[in-house]
């Protein structure tokens, strides 16, 4: 009599790589999962808008408690670093100290891709597709009591306006091409001198960072809240 | 037959006369390198110190590189990109209102009242990937750009001021 024993159809490392197989997979599910959650976390400007900088080297810097709902965050950047990053200049003393804040929204994002040259279209060159980031800059000059030198141009227009919570003035100098191209508002307290840049840039959507008002509300929040 | 003192008091001198003439050097170079006008190969509306300042800014505003001196199709291109995104007339010309949105840019680094000589104003722009800076260096009658490492190409050097004229702006590829 001939006894036929079969071979089991499913070898044990074939189960042994399966589980693990299906193990892998399990896990690298649940990490997609837990850091696209993360990511999905919605990002809330602070009330005041000093907590942008807490923990950085700026955290006690006299500077603004408002900044429009689109920062999202801020980069100090202190004396000792800017004269380390140059090298060459020792009177920290003298050097401001810096917060620019970033602008959240696509509009507001840096487009360019690879080197300006022939490869970015021209239409959307001229159209104002190729653009950096929208941020604002935030300079403060301790112990100084003086702006800068007037800009002057025949696109150049300098204003002295009121700010209306602290009852200071500041000077506003807009480099008016259409509408669009660099705000400056700078002025001085006892503590300082203070200066704001940023740029409403042409998209093709429309504009990108931020509008003069809202930086004259960013200077005001300055001057008022630490009276 | 000259004495061993007399020997230490030959060198010691010889070393004390070359740090007083580096130093006097290096005074007479801070105090003047800067000031004569585009310095950078042929003065002109296509090369020369204006052409370094103005793609200094365009290396910091759109990325281009290398900073070198002489006006090419990517300094064109980077240019009209400013123009349009800064609401400018776009034509790739480097004329007055070009150069005065540029220069609304440039921020003191030092107090506004205090002369910390050298490189003492920036452009910084941000981004999610890092910054782009550019330096330039001002005086009392000129201004002078500063070129970072990494972004020069000769003859352009990194870490020199070249020199601009501050009032005289020179335009760059204008017709007419």
């Amino acid at each position: 009599m001939v006894t036929t024993i079969e071979e089991p159809r499913i070898r044990p490392e074939w189960l042994l790589g399966g589980a693990i197989t299906l193990l892998g997979a399990i896990i690298i599910i649940v990490v997609t999962l837990v850091l696209g959650a993360r990511e999905d976390e919605p990002v809330v400007t602070p009330a005041d808008a000093t907590a942008l900088t807490a923990g950085s080297c700026a955290e006690n810097l006299r500077q603004p408690h408002w900044v429009p709902e689109e920062v999202r965050r801020a980069v100090a950047e202190c004396p000792a670093d800017i004269s380390a990053g140059i090298g060459r200049t020792t009177a920290e003393d003298h050097l401001g100290t810096w917060v620019i804040y970033l602008l959240d929204g696509a509009e507001n994002a840096e487009t360019f891709r690879g080197d300006p040259g022939l490869a970015w279209p021209e239409e959307e060159v001229r159209a104002g597709a190729y653009h950096p980031a929208s941020t604002i800059t935030y300079v403060a000059y301790a112990g100084s009591a003086e702006l800068s030198d007037e800009l002057s141009g025949d696109n150049v227009t300098v204003e002295w306006e009121e700010l209306t919570e602290s009852g200071r003035e500041a000077r506003v100098t807009r480099v008016d091409n259409n509408g669009y191209g660099p705000v400056r508002v700078e002025w001085t307290d006892d503590a300082g001198s203070y200066l704001l840049l940023g740029i409403i840039g042409r998209t093709p959507t429309g504009s990108a960072g931020p509008t003069v008002a809202e930086l004259i509300r960013i200077a005001d929040s300055v001057a008022a809240n630490d009276e | 037959m000259p004495t061993t003192r007399t020997w230490l008091q030959a060198g010691g001198g010889t070393v004390a006369a070359a740090l007083i003439i580096a130093a006097i050097v290096q005074a007479v170079n801070s105090s003047a390198m800067w000031v004569s006008n585009d310095p950078v190969g042929e003065c002109g509306a296509t090369s020369g110190g204006a052409v370094v300042a103005a793609q200094n800014v365009l290396w910091a505003g759109t990325g281009l590189e290398p900073v070198d001196g002489s006006w090419d199709t990517e300094s064109d291109v980077a240019t009209k990109a400013f123009q349009a995104y800064n609401g400018l007339p776009v034509n790739g010309c480097v004329d007055t209102g070009t150069w005065v949105t540029m220069r609304a840019l440039v921020v003191s680094v030092c107090d506004p009242e205090f002369d910390c000589r050298g490189p003492d104003h920036r452009v910084r722009y941000t981004a999610a990937g890092g910054v782009r800076d550019t330096y330039f260096a001002e005086n009392d009658c000129d201004w002078g750009s500063f070129v970072p490492p990494g972004v020069a190409r000769s003859p352009v050097a990194s870490n020199e001021v070249i020199a601009l004229s501050r009032d005289a702006v020179t335009e760059i590829e204008c017709e007419g």
